[in-house]
């Protein structure tokens, strides 16, 4: 069925350690397994017993896509958050224009901003004093450059926002996006998150104990639900997607990937600083009057596209919330593609979109989920059959929380 | 999705702040209306070998509010700011707060603990890891400072952070009116805060944007911005159910508006189309005429760049009237807050719109005849019915506002 005053996704660019676009993303999903690479630990950050690899972008995966001179003066966000919006555009098949868009808007999410020039700048004014500083840095240095980068190459010229709220971030900004559309605010939006991930954030993420270390096997493994979780696979990338509604999509011939049927948030205040809470009730309530809003009801839900990241308190709350929110009915399969993805980097909502589609079938790892603990089983065996609704969620340490539901187009 | 009509109207019903001049809106008050500036020479670190060794800083906290606040050791100098001016919002509100109503905060910030951060780091580079204190770490997201309230006031709706540089907080205010329009949250803090750090005072002194002086917008000598820091909020709730419960709101927040210049990533667009194109947004999203502007709050940086585009502006928006409204430049008296500066400006628009009394600029400069606006020279009684704040960031994104004058009606 169309519906015309929908808003729908048409187009997905994605950079991350599986390549470039839409289909090198489909790939890693269907193989199941992530393509890690080891981080260099050269500089001494990382303890002896630290997680030693993370999904880490091939520079050659984006090279000759920016302008050699523009790439120069870009942090590496911005460069994959160019090259993912152009991407999305082209799949969108939406053509750039050289005159400025006042009807194109970002919204971006990130939930540490450029980190490596960041760095060199305050390695710059420690070492060498403030004569020392460079002001192409500290351009570079701000969460939003990498929106601000994507509206001057997309001749973007809406409304510009860049929002924070960790690990749940990514679903919000698809779901602003959806609303400035909705509202009038927007024509079209390309929406999604970016993030990289440096030697020092590697190795303070693992002074957190966020990382999944090393099995006997030497390898490590991102274990969504699975009672040997111990941590997630860090990750870097862009994934941008373009949001529209559903009639201008069809007037371009465009078949829509997926419609967005709503988004919402909610708040753990039982959260610490930089952790997860224990807040299963009041996030399973916000869950369930978000999709009363959204007019679905809970069987409505074929699937559940979950954030759970092998985070040991973050994948129980997850568990927790998804559980509570059911009650008694029975679950929905459940897919985490963080296994795949990791964390950050935006490669999540790529995923989402793309199994939410019926694109993309994910196998689990070899998971002992039914021993976790957390009450949840994890599909496996034969694929599920294309959702018509699916719901993603994602759960932030720090208490932040989103949902978005989606509906195959 | 679809979206309601902009029906319901939203009412500001309670503000604090944490300034320069002090801990509470009063002394930020009285300050402004005496056209005095707080900015001198720098304290927090060593700024003698920077070109500008000047800013804005806040003094230390009363000893019974730190003793007040639970974990404040903890929270980084931006999350104070932000729970001090919360709470004190929340107070003035006379709001009780309750879990049965769904709570938002919804603030912008640009750095977060981006001060706590330096000292960790440099303590690391020149220690070991593992005497390096972790929760100064944990502080370094800038989604922290929204957190940090929440945590405080128990919120369990929407908390979210928008990090687009100096555009943050009037940012994050559209979205908290967006959300309270809509239902999404009964009641949202709205705000910003900012801490002064050696990333944004080395950086904005590599790009030779500082003033070795206390700025000057808009007059003829200025030489560039200076830095300040702190934290502002407003308790944002419909204006049904502030009547209905006795509340008396300080100002009607009509509209929002947003937009991105498409120039370049630090220089605003000369000409000005972007700025206009955000105030033209907010005006058209309040239903508010043009013709009812009494007054602009400034971003008024006082650099040679930002303050004739900002003009420029104000005469596409305007036309000739751009000469005769009033320009208040609440960044002369606190310094440039960054992503809280949107929030700061808020608080001093609505104390001029409740006291219906422009606030003076400090400095007694002639105004560059280039960019002819008109500063009000002393706190003289103006009839104010309407007046915008604008805020324009790094990345070409712009923000701007439209507060209203509570008449009781």
């Amino acid at each position: 069925m169309i519906r015309e005053d929908s808003i729908v996704v048409t187009g997905i660019g994605a950079v991350g350690a599986f390549g470039r676009g839409r289909a090198a993303l489909a790939a890693a999903l269907a193989r199941g397994t992530p393509r890690v690479s080891a981080v260099d630990r050269s500089s001494g950050w990382h303890g002896e017993r630290a997680a030693r690899t993370a999904l880490l972008v091939d520079p050659r995966a984006i090279e000759g896509a920016i302008p050699p001179l523009e790439a120069r003066r870009m942090s590496p966000p911005s460069r994959f958050a160019v090259v993912a919006a152009s991407d999305a555009l082209a799949d969108a098949a939406i053509s750039v224009s050289s005159e400025r868009d006042p009807d194109l808007a970002v919204a971006m999410a990130t939930s540490f901003g450029p980190t490596s020039f960041t760095q060199r700048l305050v390695d710059q004014l420690l070492d060498e004093g403030p004569a020392a500083a460079s002001p192409a840095l500290f351009i570079e240095c701000v969460a939003n450059a990498p929106a601000g980068r994507v509206a001057l190459s997309a001749r973007a010229a809406g409304s510009n926002s860049t929002f924070v709220m960790g690990e749940a971030g990514s679903l919000f900004a698809l779901g602003r996006a959806a609303r400035w559309i909705a509202s009038g605010r927007a024509r079209v939006t390309l929406a999604g998150a970016v993030d990289e991930m440096t030697p020092l954030l590697h190795a303070l993420l693992d002074r957190f104990r966020a990382l999944a270390r090393s099995e006997r096997d030497g390898v490590e493994r991102a274990r969504p639900f699975d009672r040997r979780r111990d941590g997630f696979l860090a990750a870097e990338g862009a994934t941008l997607v373009v949001l529209e509604r559903e009639a201008a999509a069809r007037r371009r011939g465009r078949q829509p990937i997926a419609r967005v049927v709503g988004g919402w948030s909610a708040f753990d205040p039982t959260a610490p600083q930089s952790a997860w809470g224990h807040g299963h009730a009041g996030l399973a309530a916000a869950l369930r009057s978000g999709l009363s809003r959204h007019g679905t009801e809970i069987d409505e839900i074929d699937l559940v596209v979950s954030g759970a990241s092998g985070s040991r308190a973050g994948d129980r709350l997850e568990a927790g919330v998804l559980r509570r929110a059911w009650g008694e009915r029975p679950l929905p399969p459940i897919v985490a593609p963080k296994s795949v993805t990791g964390e950050y980097g935006g490669a999540f909502i790529g995923a989402a979109l793309l199994i939410a589609a019926g694109n993309s079938t994910m196998p689990v790892l070899d998971f002992d989920a039914d021993e976790a603990g957390c009450g949840l089983s994890l599909h496996r065996g034969p694929p599920y059959p294309p959702p018509r609704r699916t719901l993603v969620s994602a759960l932030s340490s720090g208490g932040a929380a989103t949902w978005l539901l989606l509906e195959r187009a | 999705m679809t979206s309601a009509p902009n029906a319901r109207r939203v009412v500001v019903t309670g503000m604090g702040g944490v300034s320069p001049w002090g801990w509470g809106i009063a002394p930020l008050r009285r300050a402004l209306a005496a056209g005095d500036c707080a900015i001198r020479s720098v304290t927090r670190f060593d700024a003698t070998s920077f070109p500008s060794q000047i800013a804005a800083e806040v003094p230390p906290p009363p000893p019974e509010l730190a003793r007040s606040i639970r974990g404040w050791s903890r929270l980084s100098f931006a999350d104070r700011y932000a729970v001090a001016a919360a709470l004190e919002a929340l107070r003035s509100a006379d709001w009780p707060t309750s879990p049965e109503l769904t709570t938002g905060v919804f603030f912008g910030s640009s750095t977060g603990g981006m001060w706590e951060t330096e000292r960790f780091y440099e303590s690391w580079r020149h220690r070991c890891l593992e005497r390096a204190p972790r929760h100064a770490l944990a502080t370094q997201p800038v989604d922290r400072p929204a957190e940090a309230v929440a945590r405080a006031i128990g919120a369990s709706g929407t908390v979210m952070t928008v990090s687009s540089a100096c555009a943050s907080a009037t940012l994050a205010i559209g979205e908290a009116l967006d959300a309270v329009r809509s239902g999404d949250v009964a009641i949202a803090i709205a705000g910003g805060a900012d801490s002064l750090c050696r990333v944004t005072f080395g950086g904005f002194n590599a790009l030779r944007s500082v003033d070795p002086r206390p700025c000057r917008p808009f007059r003829a000598d200025r030489e560039g911005l200076s830095l300040g820091e702190g934290g502002a909020a407003l308790v944002l709730e419909p204006l049904e159910s502030a009547l209905a419960r006795g509340a008396r709101p300080l100002a009607e927040l009509c509209g929002a508006g947003a937009s991105a210049d498409v120039h370049h990533m630090t220089a605003p667009d000369p000409q000005g189309r972007g700025a206009a194109l955000a105030l033209a947004r907010a005006l058209e999203d309040g239903a508010c005429e043009s013709a009812r502007v009494g007054g602009i709050n400034a971003h008024g940086t006082g650099t040679p760049l930002n303050d004739p585009a900002e003009f420029h502006a104000y005469e596409r928006l305007f036309g000739s009237r751009a000469r005769e409204i009033p320009v208040m430049v609440t960044k002369a008296s606190v310094g440039h807050l960054l992503g809280a500066a949107g929030a700061i400006e808020a608080v001093a628009t609505i104390l001029a719109l409740v006291e219906q009394r422009l606030q003076p600029s400090p400095g007694s400069g002639a105004i560059d005849p280039e960019i002819p606006v008109r500063l009000p020279a002393s706190s003289a009684s103006n009839a104010l019915d309407a007046m915008v704040s604008i805020n324009l960031g790094f990345g070409g994104c712009n923000g701007a506002i439209v507060l209203a004058r509570w008449s009781g009606s």
